[in-house]
């Protein structure tokens, strides 16, 4: 990008030198903006990608040089962040206009170029058709998936080209931080983010305003660090974040470097997220380029460098003090210490952590006013809040919705329900160390906050949300997660290390059938003790899957230790299957599906399962249209 | 200039005390004071595994565990490092704090049984051992020994791996070529796992049946025997600084040192008498 802008307009890669400097070179890249030209955006977040949306952005770049229409001056086909409607993609949204295709193939190119580029035709079998539904929606903003959203922190995500900083200055990126190297004092900045009640994305909530009031307060040099870390399985909010629109971000990270006074910064992101690095790797030295980041901010004598730190693959390496400790090139334990790290953290300096998402809010906080944001939310938990929707949903993927939002709102109204007519279950939110909520049937529903989530035993997490339905079984779901945190230990304290020991020695004997009385009772104990004694965050929060799934379902444990059952058909030593003589119309699909033909009758009457043969793959009771198979 | 600032500051304010409600008794504590260390001083007895008066605080084996009431709601903090800043209110054996510490030590008991240690702590908090199938692992990880060696040369010993499979070993589990065969983890090893041998004129430091180091050892010149490992003396010089003590004479063991001490001794004192034979040729050391 550098070296384009370099040939095409030599004067423009000086330093931006003033704050009014950015509002010129906006005004400037404004000007060769034409906003009726058409731009084809293509997805490419981690799930289009894996479906092959780089290389339809590479075909379209091929053909639409072949329209000779690459004259004009904004690139036609730009790669983008996350779109969010990840189980439809590779997403191609074609401006102006906002039409939205779906599940676009190399194959597809030609004709949308064909068609709709040039002929403003629209193709039909690309368009989104909402799961039992017939009816095509043709914009992205009437997709019920987008129109009930709130977009604050996503805004750019999806718009902008995140490997070129003109496309986000345009979009108002660094205003914030001009408005505040020009007309702000770092105590007003405290000021409006503490008005703002925003609190901690990351999962604990603490107060953001409160966590850099105490920095700003302590002497000597201080740090800004961005947990990117983002290790729970099912959730990729920040890592979409990043590869989405990584200058929001940053520019974030440069008001909290000003507002506590300081001038290093890290971010810290996990190794396994290398397009999230490499678009770091792009974006900072744009932004140094430019004079937004680095020596002498917009000519206004700041400093503020960031360093990009990749992580080694520990999950517990996003707790705090076991980041700074990876950070400093130490073994990534948490430090056991009481010591909070705006007073003693990375090099025992004070140092602010937040998360990728906390940062990602404070432009607009700071370009709007705390009011309006605390417009937003409710009044404990203020702002939106990012969730990765995943689980038996029809749509998975990203999603923000202000605070406060009614969960039944967020699976059915924008998750679009649960596939294949089955029922909700429960909705698992917080990752590992979250809890899972019985909606609908033990609690018909509830609004999501910190405060409400802690109530059913849950947490808000850093934002996953994986639905789960009615073929979940809840003791499975216990040890899913015990098992995981068990790997991730880091092991130095005992209550964590030989408490999830235990408890996954507990839960697997239960899922194979081999459960005895009195083990419901000991898990409590164990759990309780794992999250009353343990060292860091992992630890005191280990045994929350278990302890939720015990409080909701433990009529689950209960079939499991007792009858030897798992209603749900999930752990394959304690259920078979059967079909139903009474509604089974012999069509003899469950037979062809079967892979080790255990099923057997003849066509037009019932069917029948040799047992001895099934090797209970699901695949029969998946099939059958009537619900003949049943789980015994 | 602000540190220089503030020193003062911290040299002028009078040392804050502290007013702590210790099970039910009132008693002050210093500002920043541990609350083990306020424990021992109040004669209130907490059971820990992985502390050593040598050494900083890990809170790994967490069986120091009591409860706090700083504010509102008590909380389970560990004594060994908790320091106490405002007034509070401290529960050291409360049923809760009970009841986890005796879980601590059945799966500590079940990972090593042999810990005479934890054999007293089961008696006292009444553990049934048989709740949990047996590890068998002969390591209660408390990570003494890591730190003993970090204090003394820092690069021998240190905890690897992670969750389960945390266990002390040496880089690259090869034998380490930093060890100077102080023997301190040996010493200071609660379940006797880490032993030391003096064989075929090398000190070899065994860990887990594995042998961690071998440190060669000097033969004596007047009797022959191998003795005390040859310490890196550039290593103590960087540790001690100016400090360093004269190195002493490594060539002849200390048995022989003595003797010859004796000898010269003896000779001094007692040769004008006529009573003292020198019997052997000794070197003089």
């Amino acid at each position: 990008m550098i070296e384009a802008t370099q040939t095409a307009n030599p004067t423009e890669v000086n330093k931006i030198t003033s704050p009014d400097g950015l509002k010129l070179f906006r005004q400037e890249l404004q000007s060769r903006h034409d906003p009726n030209a058409p731009v084809v955006l293509v997805c490419s977040g981690t799930g289009c990608r894996a479906a092959g949306s780089a290389a339809v952005v590479d075909k379209f770049k091929q053909v639409l040089s072949g329209t000779g229409w690459n004259g004009k001056v904004l690139p036609l086909a730009k790669h983008t962040g996350c779109h969010g409607l990840c189980s439809r993609g590779p997403l191609v949204v074609i401006e102006p206009g906002n039409l939205f295709y779906q599940r676009v193939t190399v194959d597809d190119v030609e004709d949308i170029v064909n068609k709709t580029l040039l002929n403003n035709e629209v193709i039909k079998k690309l368009q989104y058709k909402p799961a039992n539904s017939k009816e095509v929606i043709e914009k992205a903003s009437d997709i019920p998936f987008y129109a009930k959203q709130t977009r604050l922190v996503l805004k750019n995500i999806g718009k902008v080209d995140p490997t070129d900083i003109d496309d986000s200055i345009l979009r108002g990126s660094y205003s914030a931080l001009a408005k505040v190297l020009t007309r702000m004092s770092p105590q007003d900045v405290i000021n409006e983010v503490a008005n703002s009640k925003l609190r901690g994305r990351g999962g604990a909530g603490f107060p953001t305003g409160l966590k850099w009031e105490s920095c700003a307060r302590q002497e000597g040099i201080r740090y800004v660090i961005c947990n990117a870390d983002e290790g729970d399985p099912g959730a990729f909010m920040d890592g979409a974040l990043l590869e989405g629109d990584p200058h929001s971000v940053l520019e974030g990270m440069a008001i909290c470097a000003y507002a506590v006074g300081s001038n290093r910064g890290y971010m810290y992101v996990r190794a396994e997220y290398p397009m999230a690095v490499k678009t770091l790797r792009i974006a900072i030295p744009q932004a140094e380029a430019l004079g937004l980041l680095g020596e002498n901010i917009m000519g206004t004598g700041f400093d503020f460098k960031v360093t990009i730190s990749t992580g080694a693959g520990a999950f517990v390496c996003g707790e705090s003090s076991a980041l700074m400790a990876s950070l400093e090139g130490k073994v990534g334990r948490p430090r056991p210490k009481y010591i909070r790290s705006v007073e003693k953290g990375f090099r025992d300096s004070p140092s602010n952590l937040n998360n990728v998402e906390t940062y990602a809010n404070i432009p607009d906080i700071i370009n709007n006013g705390g009011d309006w944001y605390k417009s937003y939310g409710t009044e404990r938990s203020s702002g939106t809040k990012v969730f990765a929707l995943t689980g038996n949903v029809n749509n998975i993927g990203l999603v923000e919705v202000p605070m406060g939002i009614s969960l039944m709102e967020i699976v059915n109204g924008i998750g679009g329900g649960i596939p294949n007519k089955r029922k909700l279950k429960g909705v698992q939110t917080g990752g590992p160390s979250g809890g899972c909520i019985p909606v609908p049937h033990q609690i018909p529903d509830i609004n999501v906050g910190y405060g409400k989530l802690a109530e059913v035993g849950s947490i808000m997490g850093s934002g996953g949300m994986i639905v789960m339905d009615e073929d979940t079984c809840m003791v499975e779901v216990a040890r899913y997660f015990v098992n995981f945190l068990f790997e991730e230990s880091c092991g130095q304290c005992t209550p964590c290390r030989e408490g999830l020991i235990r408890m996954l020695e507990i839960l697997t004997r239960i899922t194979q059938g081999q459960g005895r009385e009195g083990d419901v009772e000991l898990l409590e104990e164990i759990g309780k003790f794992t999250n009353n004694f343990s060292l860091c965050g992992l630890g005191t929060s280990a045994a929350n899957p278990v302890l939720s799934t015990i409080r909701y379902f433990r009529k689950e444990y209960d079939a499991h230790i007792r009858d030897k059952k798992c209603p749900a058909g999930v752990c394959k030593p304690l259920f078979h299957y059967d079909i139903d003589p009474e509604t089974c119309t012999g069509c003899g699909l469950c037979k062809s599906k079967c892979p080790v033909k255990a099923i057997t009758g003849e066509k037009k009457k019932t069917h029948v399962i040799d047992q001895s043969l099934c090797i209970k793959c699901m695949e029969c009771y998946k099939s059958c249209k009537f619900r003949s198979v049943k789980i015994m | 200039m602000i540190t220089f600032q503030s020193v003062i500051i911290t040299r002028t304010t009078p040392m804050k005390v502290l007013s702590i409600v210790l099970n039910g008794k009132t008693v002050t504590a210093k500002m920043g004071q541990t609350i083990l260390d306020l424990a021992r001083e109040n004669d209130v007895f907490i059971p820990t595994l992985c502390d050593s008066p040598a050494l900083e605080p890990a809170a790994m084996c967490r069986l120091c565990t009591v409860q706090v009431i700083e504010g509102k709601w008590p909380k389970f903090v560990t004594a060994c490092n908790f320091p106490l800043r405002r007034d509070a209110e401290v529960v050291t054996d409360s049923p809760e704090v009970r009841q986890g510490r005796k879980l601590i030590i059945e799966l500590l008991m079940a990972r090593c049984p042999t810990s005479r240690e934890l054999q007293r702590l089961a008696i006292d908090y009444g553990c049934d051992l048989g709740r949990f199938s047996p590890l068998n692992d002969d390591c209660v990880v408390c990570g003494l020994c890591t730190r003993a060696c970090e204090a003394v040369t820092g690069r021998t010993l240190s905890l690897a791996g992670r969750g389960t499979a945390i266990h002390v070993d040496t880089a690259f589990q090869k034998a380490s070529t930093f060890c100077i065969g102080c023997g301190a983890c040996v010493q200071i090893c609660p379940v006797n796992k880490i032993t030391m041998e003096d064989v075929d004129g090398e000190r070899r430091i065994i860990l887990h049946g594995k042998i961690a180091s071998r440190v060669k050892l000097p033969q004596c010149t007047s009797c022959g025997k191998f003795f005390g490992p040859v310490i890196d003396l550039k290593q103590v010089m960087e540790r001690m600084g100016e400090h360093l003590i004269p190195p002493p004479n490594a060539t002849v063991c200390p048995d022989c040192s003595r003797r010859n001490l004796a000898i010269k001794l003896g000779k001094r004192y007692f040769e004008q008498y006529g009573v003292f034979e020198e019997e052997g040729q000794a070197d003089a050391g």
